[in-house]
């Protein structure tokens, strides 16, 4: 018997993760949508006052991944994986968000598996149409909200990139209808700052229709709100100099956390980011 | 215990104001084996004379449409819902919808999917 036998290869399917001590979510897309959804914009009387790029976000799906020329791909461990997906115009986003509250301020992870590919709707290369994919955080405690934004920046107007970026400053707050409901466009294409160090190039194969799944691991500490690192694949990166957006409490926030994924497409072909699973964890 | 089957609601447009020919984006639903077209017309919709006609398309690849044969009309009384149920689509589902020259119809569509 392995006497280095990680605890988790109990279960095969958290084998390929590496957890802090309690689990808060697992989801496996193969069981359903676990609680992902939609992220809308604020609005008041109307849902006219919603910011026009939160009234372009569709809602996520699960998706078999087939494609044209190979059928179903299939995700890493089954059938489905959740996809979010840009509508066909340069520079759109989408988002999938799920949202819980917290009940210790402890150092939290996020792992999942992912793929983000362009809509295989030309026989080409493709590996430009991409423009970001990325994750988030949206939380609050008795003093602050803070917003961590990690985002690969894949390519920027036809230009390659391949760069990790983080955001602390975001669009100002905008009311709506009254002064109790405001929004605040934290996602623009605005105020990206590149993390030093943090080039990074992936597994885009040679077809659209070629996906391979990569790991992402973001850990954020929620008592000091600050950010302790991420890693994908291989490459592992350290917090220093990274912030995060950050602003006094709002009402009703308490202990807030949301986490969302989003993409971005950089030409008028839909972005597809893909998850496989999305594992939460606690140091608690 | 039984598991219960699973079920899920898109909202495929929420308020955007649709004229001429609209398609709706596309939308994955290979796990579900029923599903509902809701279309609720807002207030705010401006109408003129002419029917509204909604086809439901299905898709081998999410790229390429046909219809599916299902179809229905849109509503005529502002704030009134109408719907069609679909089975054995495959994996993508969206709508083609006609809307009648002049005519700006202001909706919240929505697909009721289940397992």
């Amino acid at each position: 018997m392995r006497t280095n036998a990680h605890s988790v290869h109990g279960d095969p399917r958290l084998s390929r993760f590496d957890p802090l001590e309690r689990v808060i979510y697992f989801d496996d897309f193969d069981k359903g949508m676990n609680g992902w959804t939609c992220l809308v914009g604020n609005y008041q009387d109307s849902i006219d006052t919603m910011t026009t790029s939160y009234a372009r976000h569709t809602q996520p799906m699960l998706s078999q991944i087939t494609h044209w020329d190979s059928g179903t791909h299939g995700s890493f461990d089954g059938t489905y994986a959740l996809k979010i997906a840009t509508r066909p115009v340069a520079g759109e986003r989408n988002t999938a968000i799920k949202r819980v509250t917290f009940r210790k301020a402890s150092r939290i992870r996020i792992e999942t598996y992912f793929a983000c590919k362009p809509e295989a709707n030309e026989l080409k290369l493709s590996d430009k149409d991409v423009r970001a994919f990325g994750v988030l955080f949206d939380l609050q405690d008795r003093q602050q909200r803070v917003m961590p934004h990690l985002r690969y920046l894949n390519t920027l107007n036809g230009e390659r990139k391949h760069q990790w970026q983080f955001k602390q400053k975001s669009a100002p707050f905008r009311s709506i209808g009254s002064n109790e409901v405001v929004t605040h466009d934290h996602l623009s294409p605005q105020d990206w700052e590149d993390i030093p160090g943090a080039h990074q190039n992936l597994c885009y194969n040679e077809i659209p229709t070629k996906i391979n799944w990569h790991y992402l691991r973001f850990d954020f500490d929620l008592e000091k709100m600050c950010w302790l690192g991420f890693q994908c694949n291989d490459a592992i990166f350290e917090p220093t100099g990274i912030e995060s957006i950050k602003m006094p409490a709002m009402p009703n926030l308490d202990c807030m956390l949301n986490l969302a994924f989003f993409c971005e497409s950089d030409t008028s072909k839909r972005t597809f980011f893909y998850l496989d699973s999305v594992l939460l964890s606690g140091d608690f | 215990m039984t598991n219960l089957r699973n079920a899920y609601t898109a909202v495929i447009s929420r308020g955007d104001l649709w004229s001429g020919k609209v398609h709706t984006e596309p939308y994955e639903v290979a796990w579900s084996s029923e599903a509902i077209f809701f279309i609720h017309l807002m207030p705010e919709s401006k109408k003129q004379k002419g029917e509204a006609l909604a086809h439901v398309q299905i898709s081998p690849d999410g790229m390429h449409w046909v219809n599916e044969g299902s179809q229905f009309v849109l509503p005529n009384v502002p704030d009134s819902v109408c719907f069609t149920k679909v089975t054995n689509f495959g994996g993508w589902l969206r709508l083609e919808v006609n809307i009648p020259n002049g005519s700006e119809y202001k909706v919240v569509a929505t697909l009721s999917l289940k397992s």
